[in-house]
């Protein structure tokens, strides 16, 4: 028997329920997708919102206030909504999974006082940075930043609590064979893949709260009525997506090392997340991912042709295209084939005789390395795309840039080809070479820039507002395929346990142990998303309602400067 | 007719998703499904069925075929072409079968050099194969250039027993609040399982496995499962599948059921 595990909630009681029509595993599955879309949006806008103040307090520039403040209002109104769905999941646990909530409360109980604890002065704080707005500004602006940053650590400290529980149904720790605590809680909160899981969704977080503030900035851009909203949602919709961009780049290195972790817990895990069932999904988040990368340069360039003297950089264009869209393709190649027995045979296998070998990692980790020097070049060139550096030192400083731009593309294909003559156990260890290329480039690059372009002599200001209408629908693309990517990524996560649900602890033996394919997995996906951005639009719309007939009521509300008047860089 | 914005965004929006799920519905579709429970003892098993049994848990519940390959070097562990012949000289003294069988439950007890101490305990989660499992596993093997002379008793009982729906000796501490002598006249009786069952002393049919053991060989959560579905519970290799009866849950009453469970499970 699964032992301590079952034993601790069976005492005789049910241990599934069917939830009407749908069945409780789709019911779960919607519910929690669409909780936990709304808690990533209500942890990740206030992140970049109190880095924004922070800038705007700073630099004196009100826009970054009232964007800030946009931007927290936006959380508020989608504060309660989070908590709703949050109850309903637990309702739905204790209702039609009881053993299983038993059980996991057998080992967390202690936690569920320390999250309720987080979540009080989590709201308290955001409540008091929000009201406090306009009271604690001038000279107190200080306290008011500081606030912010108080609820975002209250809230990373709620999503932390959370994926402990979690991370312990994928990789179990502090428990015996079965499934009785012996570690300790703080055992069991600490397992294998706790912290890679905080860190991957901190930062998802972060990009998914750019994502979807710059998706309601271009909603507002396409909607106005004057060019002075234009230009103030024109700049808004760039900011949310600097910001994506940003914390986006970095986002696959902390999915190698969740994935590094995985295989540490569990091979068998490991192997069956990426070569087994579940290997097809990866081909799809490659597909999503790539996506992401061309949507975001794309915007880069549509937004480099409000900005004059531009044009000196449109030739890096066509070069950047071609890397990205041949690193797509890598991506996207699958190692395997199911194929016919025909096709097979003339293939000699089911691995394709050349494209094959585009399916293994040392391809992917290349491409994607590429793909993300490439991203940064974009960035590079959009941020000097008005200014000319007057340092006597410039020569000197743009081959230093381009020279470490050179050496990490040379270090990560140089590692990516010869991971084809090592074994795999070596293999793996190219990819922290590759990852550590990038990131030191990212960082020397941006010494250097920073100092260079201090004080640059311009050729003209943004035409904020200006920009073609066609970007403002990739902001949303973006927004819609990285909402979608959280969704297949949940998949991932929860699919990886299989029939279990703690990983070889607590089976799941309902009649809903199967874990579906990727189709029905995709049905699913798409419309909790579309449900999710129908909430998300009523949610902006109720919230909106206050301000109007309202127009300048706040003092902090002021729009960005017009076209002709601004500069574009955070 | 100018557009309203929303529904532009709207249907712009519900294209890309559209666009993502078509192309994920039109790749190979697979399911993971729970691993059946296999039980081998009571029947008639001849050494072909046990190995066609092994190398099924190989494919499927063994996990096997993720590192392993047979006739094909792999870079995570061994192949497995002519272990059976290899494993009698892997250590001195030891059989082949012994080998393979600490192999599956101890597999750290000898690493073969050159490759990592990746492979997990077989009979242990989230693996768990029960006993008669290894046992036919371990026939598979064998049977890879060797010869197949693993019995049950080779199988140490306690294998698979801290396993989810492990084995006989966490069977024995399971209370059945039944009556047994009223589940051994169910068994004769209204259930008609004699009909096709032999269960120690009683019955002698072979049309199905022999239970005579069935205690010792598998849980109480199979036994429960098997009476009321015994389709979805998988089929004794070496028996013609669909031929127990689907209907026991809505002719026998609570209480028979019951008593008929607390019976079976006497049967060791």
């Amino acid at each position: 028997m699964p032992a301590e595990a079952q034993e601790a909630a069976t005492k005789g009681e049910t241990a599934y329920r069917s939830f009407p029509v749908l069945g409780s595993r789709l019911a779960v599955w919607a519910v929690a997708q669409l909780h936990l879309n709304f808690a990533a949006f209500i942890l990740g806008v206030p992140i970049f919102a109190v880095i924004i103040e922070a800038v705007g307090w700073r630099t004196g520039d009100a826009r970054y206030d009232w964007l800030s403040h946009e931007l927290v209002k936006l959380t508020f109104a989608a504060f309660s909504t989070t908590a709703l769905l949050g109850a309903l999941l637990l309702f739905l646990f204790v209702g039609y999974y009881p053993r299983f909530w038993a059980y996991m409360t057998s080992v967390f109980f202690p936690t569920y006082w320390v999250y309720a604890l987080l979540f009080f002065l989590e709201t308290f704080t955001v409540y008091l940075w929000y009201y406090g707005w306009d009271w604690l500004s001038g000279s107190r602006k200080w306290i008011h930043v500081g606030l912010g940053v108080l609820s975002n650590l209250f809230g990373t400290a709620i999503l932390f609590v959370a994926n402990s529980w979690v991370t312990f149904m994928i990789s179990p720790a502090g428990v015996d064979e079965s499934g009785k605590l012996t570690g300790g809680v703080w055992a069991a909160i600490t397992n294998f893949t706790w912290m890679p899981i905080n860190i991957h969704r901190l930062i998802a977080n972060i990009v998914f709260g750019g994502t979807i503030c710059a998706a309601y900035a271009a909603f507002r851009f396409l909607a106005a009525k004057t060019d002075e909203e234009r230009a103030r949602y024109d700049w808004m919709g760039y900011i949310g997506n600097f910001i994506a961009l940003a914390a986006f780049i970095v986002l696959p290195f902390a999915g190698y090392w969740l994935g590094r972790e995985i295989y540490a817990f569990n091979q068998t895990m490991g192997i069956t997340m990426m070569g087994g069932f579940m290997s097809w999904l990866w081909i799809i988040q490659a597909i999503l991912i790539g996506i992401l990368f061309l949507g975001s340069n794309y915007y880069l360039w549509l937004g480099m042709e409000r900005i004059p003297g531009s044009e000196r950089y449109r030739k890096y264009v066509p070069p950047m295209l071609i890397i990205l869209t041949i690193g797509f393709m890598v991506w996207a190649t699958p190692r395997s084939m199911v194929v016919t027995l025909d096709e097979a045979r003339a293939m000699g296998g089911t691995h394709h005789p050349l494209l094959g070998f585009f399916g293994v990692m040392s391809a992917k980790n290349t491409v994607v390395n590429l793909m993300i020097l490439t991203t940064f070049l974009s960035f590079i060139l959009y941020r000097r795309a008005n200014r000319v550096s007057t340092r006597p030192w410039v020569s000197a400083g743009m081959a230093v840039q381009w020279a470490a731009f050179a050496a990490a593309a040379v270090v990560v294909v140089f590692y990516g080809v010869y991971g084809y003559f090592v074994e795999s156990i070596v293999r793996i260890g190219f990819s922290v070479y590759q990852v550590g290329a990038v990131l030191i480039c990212i960082a020397l690059v941006m010494a250097v820039d920073i100092p260079m372009f201090k004080g640059a002599r311009t050729t003209g200001q943004i035409r904020w507002g200006t920009i073609a209408p066609r970007s403002q629908y990739v902001l949303i693309l973006l927004a819609v395929t990285f909402t979608w990517l959280m969704g297949l990524m949940g998949f991932a996560r929860s699919g990886i346990r299989q029939h279990w649900h703690v990983y070889g602890i607590l089976r799941d033996t309902s009649p809903e142990a199967v874990t579906p394919a990727l189709g029905y997995a995709s049905n699913v996906i798409t419309v909790v998303t579309i449900a999710f951005f129908a909430l998300v639009m009523f949610i902006f719309w109720l919230g909106g309602l206050a301000d109007r007939g309202k127009a300048g009521a706040h003092a902090h509300a002021a729009a960005p400067v017009m076209a002709g008047g601004s500069d574009p860089h955070p | 007719m100018r557009v309203p914005v929303a529904l532009k965004v709207g249907v712009f929006s519900v294209a890309v998703m559209g666009g993502y799920t078509y192309f994920a519905n039109s790749i190979p579709q697979i399911e993971s499904k729970p691993p059946q429970e296999l039980s081998l003892e009571g029947g008639n098993v001849t050494p072909a069925q046990l190995i066609k049994a092994g190398e099924e848990i190989y494919k499927t519940k063994g996990t096997c075929e993720i590192c392993h390959r047979i006739g094909q070097k792999g870079t995570r562990a061994p192949d497995l072409a002519g272990v059976g012949g290899r494993a009698a000289k892997t250590k001195p003294g030891m059989a082949a079968k012994a080998y393979i069988i600490e192999s599956l439950i101890h597999p750290q007890a000898y690493v073969v050099e050159g490759y990592p101490p990746i492979m997990p305990a077989v009979d242990k989660p989230p693996i768990a194969l029960n006993r008669s499992e290894v046992w036919a596993l371990t026939a598979f093997l064998e049977s890879l250039g060797g010869n197949v002379d693993v019995t049950l008793n080779d199988v140490p009982a306690s294998v698979g027993a801290a396993a989810a729906g492990g084995g006989g000796a966490a069977a024995a501490e399971v209370r059945i609040p039944g009556d047994p002598k009223a589940g051994e006249a169910v068994f004769a009786g209204k259930g008609t399982c004699i009909a096709c069952h032999k269960a120690g002393k009683i019955g002698a049919s072979p049309v199905g496995p022999d239970l005579s053991q069935i205690a010792k060989i598998q849980t109480p959560d199979y036994i429960m499962k098997k009476i009321l579905d015994p389709k979805g519970s998988g089929t004794v290799a070496g028996f013609p599948p669909g031929v127990m009866p689907q209907t026991f849950g809505q002719t026998l009453t609570s209480r028979e059921y019951v008593d008929l469970v607390a019976f079976l499970l006497t049967l060791k």
